[in-house]
């Protein structure tokens, strides 16, 4: 079973959640924003060339328009291979553990599995964020000393940061899942 | 803290400013968002802190929502919940002096309005007048048009440097804010005064401490000797300087005289000097920090209490020390009148504060309304997420939903804590 609804994120922006049911036992998320639109790259670009240009006009030396050149391309590549995370999805598999995915813009993937006896629960928890006050989803594990104790708080969408409505979705789901986990201790 | 505990079991305390469940037949229909604002929040220790505590505690019982915004204290930042649901906001600003954060008038413009919009809050209540978030709290909130009242703790002087340029910025935050709360008619007098307000328009609501968490002990103390007890913050407003003068003379002249200081603070190695000095360490314990539980094992040692706080409003310690004519205060205040346009809130500003004042203050209030707008175009309000309720009638924490959706946000919450 597979569906998809649009929220937005925590700046307004238009994000797209899909929700992918394998099994009862076994669910995907995955949250996809906008890709780089073409008018906000030229928007950069322009402004770097001008000023570029600005510069070139004062000292008259070219090699800062080559410079220029070099700095939009570089930092366009770099963009888009480390820092514009596409899609990001969570894939839950109660006898199995937890899986976070993140795509970037050039295609590069980096995933973090956490085993199931490591996850203490998942929840959603507040937090203060540049200028805002924002709401996230994240992932509670044990302390493998201690199992009553948390030892690491880990985020969810963190690139994506979508609002509340959306995450209340996900969090019902993630918790039907570990309710199920629970009820079966056998895999333990 | 002996209070918090108590409530801890559900009890109602018979203690300060508190509103028996009884009384909750005549509860008003409509509830209020009240946000509290100071720079002294626990884990700072101290009169007004208290104060914020109790009277949230108070007004939630009462039926409206309370939250807190204060600064954070080291490795308390972000948002904690404490008794009955009560929010706590320590946001990251920086502080300058005394636990006060520095003020620009517009920083914290951003976060504090995010904070007002997602918890829809309608009366901003801020405290003491050494608390610089508490001024930019009223001055924001008149901006975005909200209900004001403010709670003054302390008295001022006049004549030196810190206490003219105080004044000032007070006449300036005071002059629109709705309703004003002194702790007693001489700090009401003070703060009219100071301000230039209309009488009218302040209210005196006298602290209270509850008697049986007071109580004397006479067996307890040696009526050989006298023993003076102090206890305060060791601190510069708490007049440790007088006292660090006096101790040697007071010692020299009565031989059966004893000092028991309780407290801890920067102006200690006064205190510690002059007991090196005067040789005094048999007359002079010094007791550190105090418990709040133990505040009355110490009293009871002594026969005088003695306070040399140079700006103290309402003096709960004398009050503790005193420990008789208990006086429970309902808390029943929200300002009625009206939130002034921008247009009349210049003029009265203009008007209110003197020409230089005024108009330096009446530009700032347009740069701030322009950068509200700023921040309204940026992120509309209605972008921002509303705050799950935590306490109040349809609190989060106070009902339990079956298989609702409320149910979910509330394991989430405590879990969060």
């Amino acid at each position: 079973m597979e569906d998809e609804q649009s929220f937005s994120d925590i700046c307004g922006g238009r994000l797209s959640l899909q929700r992918r049911y394998y099994s009862p036992t076994c669910r995907e998320f995955c949250i996809s924003c906008p890709r780089l639109s073409l008018r906000s790259l030229t928007a950069v670009t322009c402004t770097v060339w001008l000023a570029a240009y600005g510069l070139f006009t004062l000292f008259e030396n070219s090699m800062i328009l080559s410079a220029a050149i070099f700095i939009t391309l570089l930092g366009l590549l770099g963009y888009l291979h480390f820092v514009k995370i596409d899609q990001e999805s969570l894939l839950i598999i109660d006898s199995l553990g937890i899986q976070m995915t993140s795509s970037y813009a050039s295609g590069k993937e980096s995933t973090t599995f956490f085993e199931m006896g490591q996850v203490k629960d998942v929840v959603i928890n507040e937090a203060i964020y540049m200028q805002k006050v924002i709401y996230y989803l994240c992932i509670l594990l044990k302390d493998p000393v201690e199992p009553h104790r948390i030892s690491q708080v880990v985020p969810v969408f963190q690139s994506a940061k979508p609002r509340l409505d959306c995450l209340i979705e996900v969090y019902r789901s993630c918790q039907e899942v570990l309710a199920h986990q629970k009820a079966t201790p056998a895999s333990a | 803290m002996a209070y918090r505990r108590r409530r801890g079991h559900g009890q109602t305390p018979s203690a300060v400013l508190c509103v028996r469940p009884g009384s909750l037949a005549t509860r008003r229909t409509r509830a209020h968002n009240i946000c509290m604002v100071s720079d002294f929040f626990y884990p700072n220790m101290g009169g007004v802190e208290s104060h914020i505590y109790q009277l949230s505690q108070c007004l939630i019982e009462r039926g409206h929502k309370v939250i807190i915004v204060t600064h954070a204290y080291g490795n308390r930042k972000g948002i904690r919940y404490l008794t009955n649901g009560l929010k706590v906001y320590y946001l990251p600003l920086k502080v300058m002096y005394n636990q006060s954060t520095a003020t620009t008038l517009f920083h914290s413009l951003p976060l504090l309005r995010y904070i007002f919009v997602r918890e829809r809050v309608t009366v901003i209540h801020s405290h003491s007048s050494f608390s610089a978030m508490a001024h930019d709290a009223l001055f924001h909130a008149k901006t975005m048009g909200l209900q004001t009242v403010f709670t003054d703790h302390s008295l001022f002087g006049f004549a030196d440097v810190s206490s003219v340029l105080t004044n000032k910025l007070l006449t300036v935050s005071l002059c629109d804010t709705n309703h004003i709360i002194c702790v007693s008619y001489t700090s009401k007098e003070n703060t009219v005064l100071r301000a230039a307000l209309n009488p009218e328009i302040v209210s005196v609501i006298p602290n209270a401490v509850d008697p049986t968490d007071f109580t004397p002990d006479p067996f307890r103390r040696h009526d050989s000797i006298i023993t003076i007890v102090i206890v305060s913050r060791l601190v510069y407003r708490k007049g440790i300087d007088l006292l660090s003068g006096i101790i040697p003379e007071l010692c020299q002249k009565y031989s059966d005289l004893n000092f028991l200081i309780g407290g801890e603070g920067p102006k200690r190695i006064i205190l510690e000097e002059v007991r090196e000095r005067y040789q005094l360490h048999d007359r002079v314990h010094l007791l550190g920090a105090l418990e709040h539980k133990d505040v009355r094992n110490v009293l009871v040692q002594g026969h005088i209490f003695l306070n040399t706080s140079l700006t103290e409003a309402f003096c709960m310690a004398i009050v503790e020390a005193a420990s008789c004519g208990l006086q429970v205060v309902m808390y029943d205040r929200v300002a009625g009148e009206a939130v002034l346009p921008m247009d009349k809130r210049l003029d009265r500003l203009i008007s209110h504060c003197g020409p230089v004042t005024g108009y330096i203050f009446a530009l700032l209030a347009v740069f701030n309304f322009l950068f509200l707008v700023f921040l309204r175009w940026m992120t509309p309000d209605s972008v921002i997420d509303v705050a799950i309720d935590a306490t109040g009638p349809n609190g989060a924490w106070t009902h339990q939903y079956p298989h609702s959706k409320k149910e979910g946000e509330n394991n989430e919450m405590s879990k969060t804590r």
